[in-house]
């Protein structure tokens, strides 16, 4: 199949984060028949209850990537966050076309562009990790938790977190 | 799809000794197809894509990719400096590359002790300035003196002026006085008294003003004078550009019939029929901003990938279809950590590593108890160094892919 100016820029990028990759971060095309399918491993970031966590994602882009932004979901145990969909999905706005706002709280500028990039993407999930959202939750109980009970959130994700790395 | 593996990469220079190309390298990229630039256009917010990527940009949006400030694609304008820069890069490239990448061998070679960073990182740019600055020096030499005194002098020198006045220019030229006190004219290098060069110097511009070409200038002369004249030619038969449609007034038909006018696929709906002709007039108008536009021909296999890859004849309207399916629908958590272990081993090792030196003991005491519920790399994963880790994605297995997260 003939390479698409997709699967170029993909594979520029994995080789960029490959080689020159930001602190925490990890991600790469899951085969080298498919750049369209990534996986991503993020470090939770220090100075949360993310702390010591090591979280993985799939990333999925579609074909006229970067005109439009992949999706972005975690796998393997879920993320206890208020922008992250209890199926692991994770909702930010660098993710989602300028075109429409579901949410009708996102800036066109903040949202996603051709010239974003994975590591932008996965830079900002970190630090939704560390911050979140309070406007739009993704997973309501979550936020919730967070908003009233920031103790027993933070407890919530601790334990997660000693979960997802089978201590 | 193979041979997008050995694409050359701006991070190609980053293991160099000239690490700092590697931004140099990045900025004669397009930030949307991370490609160097093809037949560069400028927008009205001053920033500079590939032709064809701003078309595909302002055609979904309408926006630029870079500010968001909206823009048309009549007011784009080609950017022949940019072009020329990149043509001229994409030609030196690899011998610099090879050049800088048997320097790296050469370095290694040469300091068996192990490496610190930083003492490594001083001698990398030490090097950089000699070698960055060389060129220099040649560029402004060029002007006046032969190539072949330059290269010589360049290597004797430790020189590098940055300004280019005339006195320094006359400062050097002492050092190539010989003692007939004549100096060499700076194009068909006869000696003469040196009052007499600019005098001179006019004859050689009418030879030039006159159509036909000094068979004396040297070849690296030549060229230096062909590049630019290169640039401003443009071809004489541009092809017409194709004006946009408002598709919201043409009914299918017409559509489709406009579409089989301009000789390109007619079928499917009419959804399908304004993509495919929004593509095709940015792959049209795009070869027009080119200085060498390819025949209809190459533009109607160009179609034909957009076709299979996006249009009607992409596999299923889900853009994810050749995604690995058993990884997605009955996800199989014990084989992914198997599949992952190394990485896992690395990014918990590092965890602990590291919340044992802050000692804020979120996790107790980083021993691997068995309480864990499902992956048995978890307790191997305590010891692991952290350094030995390797995480190999793909094909290339040239150690570019050693992650290292804990600095």
């Amino acid at each position: 199949m003939a390479s698409t100016v997709a699967q170029k820029r993909l594979f520029h990028e994995y080789k960029n984060l490959s080689t020159n990759p930001p602190e925490g971060i990890t991600a790469g095309p899951v085969s080298e028949d498919d750049m369209f399918y990534w996986e991503a491993l993020i470090q939770g970031p220090e100075e949360t209850p993310f702390e010591g966590g090591v979280f993985a994602a799939e990333l999925k882009f579609p074909r006229d990537y970067p005109l439009s932004p992949p999706t972005m979901k975690f796998i393997g145990g879920g993320v206890w966050h208020p922008n992250v969909y209890p199926n692991g999905t994770v909702c930010i706005s660098i993710l989602h076309p300028p075109g429409d706002d579901p949410n009708h709280y996102e800036h066109a500028s903040e949202r996603w562009s051709p010239i974003q990039s994975v590591e932008k993407i996965l830079i900002s999930v970190m630090s939704m990790l560390a911050e979140p959202n309070d406007e739009s939750p993704a997973n309501v109980e979550a936020a919730k938790m967070w908003r009233e009970r920031r103790a027993e959130y933070e407890q919530k994700v601790r334990d997660e977190v000693k979960k997802g790395l089978g201590l | 799809m193979d041979q997008s593996f050995d694409l050359p990469d701006s991070t190609d220079w980053l293991e160099t000794p000239l690490s700092l190309l590697a931004p140099f390298e990045s900025s004669l990229r397009c930030q949307v197809c991370k490609d160097f630039f093809d037949n560069p256009v400028i927008t009205s917010c001053s920033h500079t894509f590939c032709s064809l990527c701003i078309r595909r940009c302002l055609s979904t949006e309408g926006k630029c990719p870079a500010c968001r400030s909206s823009d048309q694609e009549l007011k784009l304008r080609r950017n022949w400096a940019v072009q020329e820069l990149v043509d001229a890069f994409k030609l030196a490239r690899p011998s610099v590359l090879e050049l800088a990448r048997r320097e790296n061998t050469r370095l290694a070679r040469g300091e068996e002790e192990i490496e610190k960073p930083a003492q490594k990182k001083r001698k990398v740019n030490h090097l950089e300035e000699e070698e960055l600055q060389v060129p220099e020096t040649n560029s402004q030499g060029r002007r006046t003196r032969s190539q072949k005194s330059i290269d010589s002098s360049a290597r004797e020198r430790t020189v590098p002026q940055i300004v280019p006045e005339v006195i320094e220019d006359s400062q050097d030229d002492e050092e190539y006085i010989p003692e007939d006190g004549l100096v060499a004219c700076p194009i068909c290098f006869r000696k003469m008294k040196e009052e007499a060069v600019f005098p001179h110097l006019n004859v050689h511009q009418q030879e030039e003003d006159s159509p036909k070409k000094t068979p004396t200038k040297t070849a690296s002369f030549g060229s230096l004078k062909g590049a630019p004249q290169k640039g401003l030619n443009l071809p004489s038969k541009q092809p017409e550009r194709l004006p946009a449609i408002n598709y919201s007034i043409l009914k299918d038909n017409a559509l489709r019939k406009k579409l089989r006018d301009l000789g390109i696929p007619d079928w499917g709906q009419k959804q399908l029929l304004q993509r495919r002709h929004t593509e095709w007039m940015n792959l049209w108008n795009a070869n027009c901003d080119s200085k060498h536009p390819k025949p209809k021909r190459v533009l109607l296999q160009e179609l034909d990938i957009w076709e299979r890859t996006q249009g009607g004849h992409a596999t299923a309207p889900s853009p994810f279809t050749t995604s690995n399916n058993v990884m997605r629908k009955d996800f199989d958590a014990s084989e992914w950590s198997n599949s992952h272990d190394d990485d896992f081993k690395r990014l918990i090792a590092n965890a602990r590593k590291k919340s044992e030196a802050k000692a804020r003991q979120t996790i107790p005491g980083g021993c691997p108890s068995s309480s864990g519920q499902k992956e048995p790399q978890s307790q191997q994963g305590a010891g692991l160094p952290v350094d030995g880790a390797r995480v190999e994605f793909g094909p290339d297995t040239d150690g570019n892919n050693v992650i290292d997260l804990s600095g």
